[in-house]
Formats: C-alpha cells, structure tokens, sequence
C-alpha cells in the first residue's frame, strides 16, 4: 500500500469505527424503524388498500423505505461525525496531517455512504423475508442507489462542515430532509395526489429519486428513468463541487 | 551553516472579522534546538502554532519546516511536525491504542510499524494498561499523556508542544520535563509554549517574547534579561507586559524594607 492509501484507509477506518462502536443507534434503530413502517404501513394498513399501478401496496412502499434508509443513514452520519469532531477538536488531528482535501471530503463522505449501504442491504434482506420483492432493473437500480448514497453523504458532509452546534443537524434533517423524504412519494404515488400537490411534488428532488428506485425494483417509474438518473449525478456533482471547494478553503474547519 | 528546522518569514494573520492576530511575524529556529515562545495571552502564540501545523491560514508571509513549504504544499512539512495542542482534544469513541493507530495511518505508517510504535508510545507514557479503554474515561494527566504520545507517534522531527504542563500536577510535569529533553537530545527540534517561566528557563535553549501578534525580543533567558536590564526572565517577561510592579526581585524587596 501506498502511503495515500494508508492515510485515506485510516481516514475511512477512522468512520466506520464510529458507527460500529454505536451500531444499536447507528445500524440498529434505523433497521427497526424500517420494520416498523414495513409492518405497520404495509402489513397492517396495506391489506386495506388496493394495489397501486398492479403491485401490492407493500411492495409498491418498500423501495422507497429502502432508499430513504440510505438516505437518512449517509446524511445523519457525515453531518453528526463532522460536527462532533469538530465539537471535540478532535478534527484537527486529521486537519494537521499530510491528507489532502479531497481525501478528507471522500473519507468522510464514504463513512456515511458505507452506513447508509449497509442499512439499506439490512432493510432489503428484511423485506425480502417479509415480501416477495421483485429487483427488475438492477442495471438502474444499483447506479440509483449509489447516487442516492453520495448525495445524501454528501449533504450530511455539507450540513455537518457549517453546523456549529447539534440542534443545527437536527434542524436540517427534521424540517428539511424527514419532509422532503416523505412528501416525495415514500407511501403513495404522486400520480394519486390532487392539483396543486400532484405539480408541486415534481419540484422536490427526492421524488425523483425514489421513481428511479422504485423502477429499479419494481418496473414503475412516473418520471422520466434517463432524465431522472442525468439530474441525480448532476445534483450529486453538484454538491460535491461544493463540498471540495469549502474543505479547500478550510470553511468552518481551519480558523 | 546551521539547517533550519522552523522558518517563519513575514506572517500575517488576519480573521475575517479584521482583527489582526499576527502582524508580520518572523521566526528562526534551528534543528535541534529546543525552543520557547512566551506571550500574555492573545498574543498570537497558538496562531502561530496553528498557522505552522495547517490549524489556521495564514494571510501572507511564508512558513518553512526543514526548508518545505508548509503551506501551499504541506506535504513534506507536515510528515515533520508533531502537534501537542493546549486542548485536550481527544476522540471520545476511539481506545487510547485506536487514538495511535489512526494517528499514524494519517502520517502514511505501515501497519506493523504503527502496532510496534505504539506499543512503545503507552510503555514510555505508561499507558499500557489502559490501551483498550476509551479516551474519555482517562483522568486529565492520562490525557495529557496521551497526547505527547499522539503528537510523537509519526516520530517528527519538529515537536510542538502547545501549554503541554497547563494544569498537571508536580509529578506530571517532572515527568514530562525528562521526557522532551531526552528526546530533545536525542536530535528532535522542540518549540514549546508554556505560561510557566521556571519551565522555559529550565528547557528552552533559546526564547522568544511574542506579544500583540509581533516577536518583540530573541535570545537566551540572560540575553533577554539584558535587554530588558532586568535581573531575570521573569522580570523581563513583566517588562514585556508593562507590568514591571509585579517584580519579586531584589529591587522591590529593597524598596519595601526601606
């Protein structure tokens, strides 16, 4: 190994070791809270109602609650790791080593996308033993699913850098992020919704996201599959552009 | 010719909110020597610091570590120092052997020349024991410790120690005091800044006054005395800080006797 990649491993090592070491909260919590919607949306409430666009109901919810896993899970980590090194000064042992700023931004950015990962796989294996889960564009769904990834890990990277206190992370994913998510066609179809809510849902980015997981798994998408994936890796180009330009300047991490 | 471990050329550091807290700073310190920084506080002294170890950017001015740049490309310069900071800022979730073992990842060492080196590091700080507790259950000297440890893991050839004896108890300091001369004699450059002027008297070779963001003064503890045409560090440091009513020295016990 090449001492870049020794220092980017121990980098990456350094933020996978934080949510092992607090896996009840970190991996644990969200895979129960996807069981619960599971349960209670699908099992409980879904026998109730009809199929939607010839899928059951559960089956039509579980992509979303897949992606949103991923989602939560890469934003929640990055924002709450950086803040908290930031909060200890811990950061600065990183900030004065030879790492360059783009091995810091890609470390932090893959130890949310890692987590996100391996709550989403989780959360699939769990539904698969529940549902019977159909994947019918993996060819889709696998670049969806890693774009989701890296835009939320780098959300949480953006959110966590400029926060300067916790309740600021916890502002961006309650008000933002949680309404985003769920406004953006989780547990029904915008197709369903009425005017003015059915346009207003076609500005919210993370439906677009949640149609190009949905193809993935189940072959239904309301919006365009090709535009849909072209708009998500500019979105998540987009911010990591931004992301690199303020780890560069030091922004809110070197005085 | 001498080689130089630390060259801080015209340092400017400006906050965004104007306040100016390095005005041209110019600094020598040679390989080898152990060197002591002493200001009042908010006199520019962890800038500097942090300016030199990539913690804060500098406005202007240029700073060299063994002749590399240290701040455009900080590479090599920063492979060459090692930085005890004033705050005990550990990672609560890593063990005291992870706090190590990551440290020296950042620096590029291999794995088992990282496993050997810290093994050494808690054996020297007397660390050992604890090696697989968190951080945050250690008592503040442990810390303390454990941050020379960190700061030496990467084996630099320039240590900064940054207030390292700040609130230790006696046997602490001692402790510590024995450990940076032995490495010190051992070839590594030391710049220290410390509130403890017995400290700087004791270790440093060379000191400077650094105040309101400016070096004021250079020598040795009795060059700077000299200067001041005082009897001692202490009182040349009050002269520093305009405080010279505070002298204990032979002139104010004259002065109450009479």
């Amino acid at each position: 190994m090449t001492t870049t990649q020794i220092r980017f491993m121990a980098l990456l090592r350094r933020e996978c070791n934080r949510f092992f070491k607090i896996k009840r909260q970190t991996l644990g919590a969200p895979l129960l809270e996807t069981f619960l919607y599971i349960s209670v949306f699908g099992a409980a409430l879904g026998s109730r109602i009809d199929k939607l666009h010839g899928v059951d109901y559960v089956v039509f919810i579980v992509p979303g609650l897949i992606m949103m896993a991923w989602a939560m899970n890469a934003f929640s980590n990055n924002a709450s790791s950086i803040l908290q090194q930031k909060f200890q000064r811990s950061i600065d042992d990183q900030l004065s080593s030879p790492a360059s700023p783009l091995e810091l931004l890609l470390a932090f950015t893959f130890g949310g996308f890692l987590r996100g990962m391996i709550v989403a796989t989780l959360t699939f294996c769990a539904a698969s033993l529940l549902v019977d889960l159909p994947v019918d564009h993996v060819l889709v769904l696998l670049p969806a699913l890693f774009l989701v990834g890296v835009f939320f890990s780098q959300l949480g990277v953006l959110v966590g850098v400029r926060a300067e206190q916790f309740d600021d992370v916890s502002v961006a994913q309650t008000f933002v992020l949680q309404p985003l998510i769920f406004l953006g066609g989780v547990f029904y179809s915008a197709a369903l919704l009425p005017e003015p809510f059915q346009t207003l849902t076609h500005f919210n980015p993370v439906y677009y996201m949640i149609n190009l997981v949905r193809y993935g798994f189940i072959g239904y998408s309301e919006a365009n599959v090709a535009l849909s994936l072209l708009f998500l890796t500019g979105a998540a180009a987009a911010l990591f552009t931004v992301n690199y330009r303020l780890f560069r300047r030091g922004y809110k991490l070197r005085a | 010719m001498v080689d130089m471990a630390l060259q801080i050329t015209d340092l400017v550091k400006r906050y965004p909110t104007g306040t100016e807290a390095l005005r041209g700073v110019s600094l020598d310190i040679a390989e080898g020597e152990f060197f002591g920084l002493l200001g009042p506080n908010g006199a520019g002294k962890s800038t500097l610091i942090h300016c030199t170890t990539g913690l804060a950017q500098p406005t202007s001015g240029s700073i060299r570590v063994f002749g590399h740049d240290a701040i455009e490309h900080y590479g090599e310069a920063r492979l060459a120092v090692g930085l005890a900071p004033q705050d005990l800022n550990l990672d609560w979730f890593l063990t005291l052997e992870e706090t190590l073992d990551y440290h020296g990842g950042y620096f590029g060492m291999p794995k088992k020349d990282r496993r050997e080196r810290s093994k050494e590091l808690l054996e020297a700080f007397s660390l050992t024991g604890k090696k697989d507790d968190r951080t945050r259950t250690l008592s503040g000297g442990m810390k303390r410790r454990l941050i020379l440890a960190r700061a030496l893991m990467h084996r630099p050839r320039l240590l900064i120690l940054d207030e390292p004896t700040a609130g230790v108890d006696v046997e602490l300091r001692l402790e510590l005091w024995h450990y940076v001369q032995r490495i010190n004699a051992e070839g590594t450059t030391i710049l220290l800044t410390t509130h403890y002027l017995e400290e700087a008297e004791q270790l440093c070779d060379k000191i400077a006054f650094i105040n309101d963001g400016q070096i004021v003064a250079t020598g040795t503890s009795d060059e700077l005395a000299a200067h001041y045409g005082v009897d001692g560090l202490e009182d040349a440091y009050l002269e520093l800080v305009g405080r010279k009513e505070l002298s204990r020295g032979p002139g104010i016990v004259r002065e109450i006797a009479s």
